[in-house]
């Protein structure tokens, strides 16, 4: 019953993070063979001197071109459009689950229906997550035929395994976000503090001497560009025991962040 | 927290129950024993500690100190099965604003497995509510009646009513004065908190008086009462002074006075000549004036 009074909630949030994926991936395909034509002239990025860039420009910039367009796709579809359109989604959505409920007296009526705390967190969570995950993936298979326009192939399974670790990262954001929420009683001073944590760690990420430190270097082209060309197999993503293993430790991450979530339910008054 | 023993016709038992938000005492030990069929009054001025002592009662709260058995169960500890066999109406009214009148109502009574439909359905005909409408069209009362229906039609063994009288007219108050009373007629169990001590007073069992988090004691609020009756409000004819054997108490807003007599009121004014008092007020229990004296005679006692 709660479960289906937050997917109606959030289904227009839904249908629109969808459509903004999807066209956020048409003009990225429908370009590629100018840009690609470009980029073969071009010696911009060969020339810069931060490392990070010089590595993504020599990718995309690859002489063939199938790995040129696998590298292109590590970027565009999963580090701009599923990790960073997905954060804003994930703390878009997060925000309102507890806090707008405060904010709208309608909490302590919820509060004191017959359902448990788990059950009513639990009951908010799944829709949410459904949400701010399955558009990720559906979204990326539809690049399969969209590439087809171009007479280039995008690998399934490998498409598959990046979308997984971009819908990770995504379900990640969400469950702090949903945690804040419990937290803050304000819907505002939640997006607030998350999105003042998401930005310190984009400026983190452009920032090169401690880029290694921000969240985004989990999912930006260095992690995505060997999956998607098939160099790092699941089972590597999935080692805990490598520094590559990290898919892993995003999502104990997500249930670290799920269950302090539910202490902090268990713990919460009206 | 020890194991209360509690008679089987007790629905609630409380036993020096305290709750204090950092160092802020709200409820100081009360006790309370409420029957199996009994309405019980809760009345008591704002920040008096009713809407903490409900909200202990379903364990949305968690108590400081003192014991609490409600329908067999300590509401710390199994606080599911308390409101599994409860219905609570909230002191701020929680309706979604996105819903339709009949989308909430289905949404609400969804969680109870039992109803009682002939009640659902007297409270509908009467509050006459547009259920196909968005709830953020309603006004204040009518969300409040909406959240009386999601409240009372549940078939449960009681009910946990913080001023449900809120934002409804004298008409509606009177008709749930009246569904209260056939609730209680029929044999449930109904612990009501409200500012109208008079409308609570006609209709429950009983009634406690909560002060400061401490139940005033019935000598101690029939002392008050007594005192209040001797405090009328009068409004002078133009140019009259105040007459003698009263004391001016304080002057209020819309220009009435509250005086207050050595003898009963009903005499004093009867002694008067024609031409001082325009209008009276005696035997009206004012809240805010009977919480003032009791806070007074509190003061008096200590």
């Amino acid at each position: 019953m709660i479960a289906g009074k937050t997917w109606r909630e959030v289904r227009m949030v839904a249908l629109a993070y969808l459509i903004i994926l999807e066209m956020l991936l048409i003009p990225v395909l429908t370009l590629w063979p100018e840009i690609y034509a470009d980029l073969q002239r071009s010696t911009l990025f060969r020339s810069l001197g931060v490392d990070w860039i010089k590595r993504l420009g020599s990718g995309i910039s690859n002489r063939n071109e199938e790995i040129a367009y696998l590298n292109w796709c590590a970027v565009m579809l999963f580090f701009r459009s599923a990790n960073l359109v997905g954060t804003a989604a994930a703390v878009l959505i997060g925000t309102g689950l507890f806090a707008r409920e405060r904010e709208s007296n309608t909490f302590e009526f919820l509060l004191a229906r017959p359902v448990s705390r788990s059950s009513l967190l639990w009951q908010k969570f799944w829709p949410s997550a459904l949400v701010v995950t399955l558009p990720i993936f559906i979204v990326n298979a539809t690049a399969i035929p969209w590439s087809w326009t171009l007479e280039l192939d995008l690998p399934k399974w490998e498409l598959f395994l990046a979308s997984l670790h971009a819908a990770i990262f995504a379900l990640a954001i969400f469950c702090l976000t949903m945690l804040v929420s419990i937290l803050v009683r304000v819907q505002a001073h939640v997006a607030a503090i998350v999105g003042a944590f998401v930005i310190v760690q984009i400026g983190m990420y452009l920032t090169q001497r401690i880029r290694p430190y921000s969240l985004f270097r989990l999912v930006d082209f260095d992690w995505y560009a060997p999956i998607m060309s098939g160099n790092k197999p699941a089972w590597k993503m999935f080692d805990p025991f490598r520094s590559y293993g990290y898919s892993t430790y995003l999502l104990l991450g997500a249930v670290l962040l799920y269950f302090l979530s539910w202490r902090a339910l268990r713990r919460t008054e009206p | 927290m020890t194991e209360t023993a509690v008679a089987p016709q007790t629905v609630l038992k409380i036993q020096r129950l305290s709750k204090s938000y950092d160092q802020r005492e709200v409820l100081r030990g009360i006790d309370l024993e409420v029957a199996k069929g009994q309405l019980l009054g809760l009345v008591g001025p704002n920040g008096a500690g009713k809407t903490t002592m409900l909200r202990c009662l379903v364990g949305l709260v968690q108590r400081s100190s003192g014991d609490v058995n409600i329908l067999g169960c300590d509401p710390s500890a199994d606080s599911l099965a308390i409101r599994r066999r409860t219905c609570y109406l909230p002191g701020e009214t929680g309706v979604y604003q996105q819903m339709t009148g009949d989308r909430f109502l289905k949404f609400a009574l969804g969680f109870y497995p039992r109803q009682d439909h002939d009640l659902k359905e007297r409270l509908l005909e009467h509050f006459a509510l547009p259920l196909k409408k968005k709830v953020r069209s309603y006004s204040a009362g009518m969300k409040q009646k909406l959240a009386l229906v999601a409240t009372l039609a549940p078939d449960v063994d009681l009910y946990l009513l913080d001023e449900p009288d809120r934002a409804l007219d004298a008409s509606v108050r009177y008709f749930l004065r009246d569904v209260l009373r056939s609730m209680k007629d029929q044999g449930k169990t109904i612990l009501l908190s409200s500012h109208h001590l008079s409308e609570v007073e006609s209709l429950a069992d009983r009634l406690v008086f909560l002060l400061d988090g401490q139940f005033v004691s019935a000598a101690r609020l029939a002392r008050a009462r007594e005192a209040l009756r001797h405090q009328p409000r009068i409004r002078l004819c133009p140019g009259a002074q105040l007459p003698a054997g009263a004391k001016l108490v304080r002057e209020e807003l819309d220009g009435m006075l509250v005086v207050s007599t050595a003898t009963d009121p009903m005499r004093w004014l009867q002694t008067l000549p024609e031409g001082t008092v325009e209008s009276a007020e005696i035997g009206i229990d004012r809240l805010e004036d009977l919480y003032q004296l009791l806070l007074q005679d509190q003061g008096d006692e200590r």
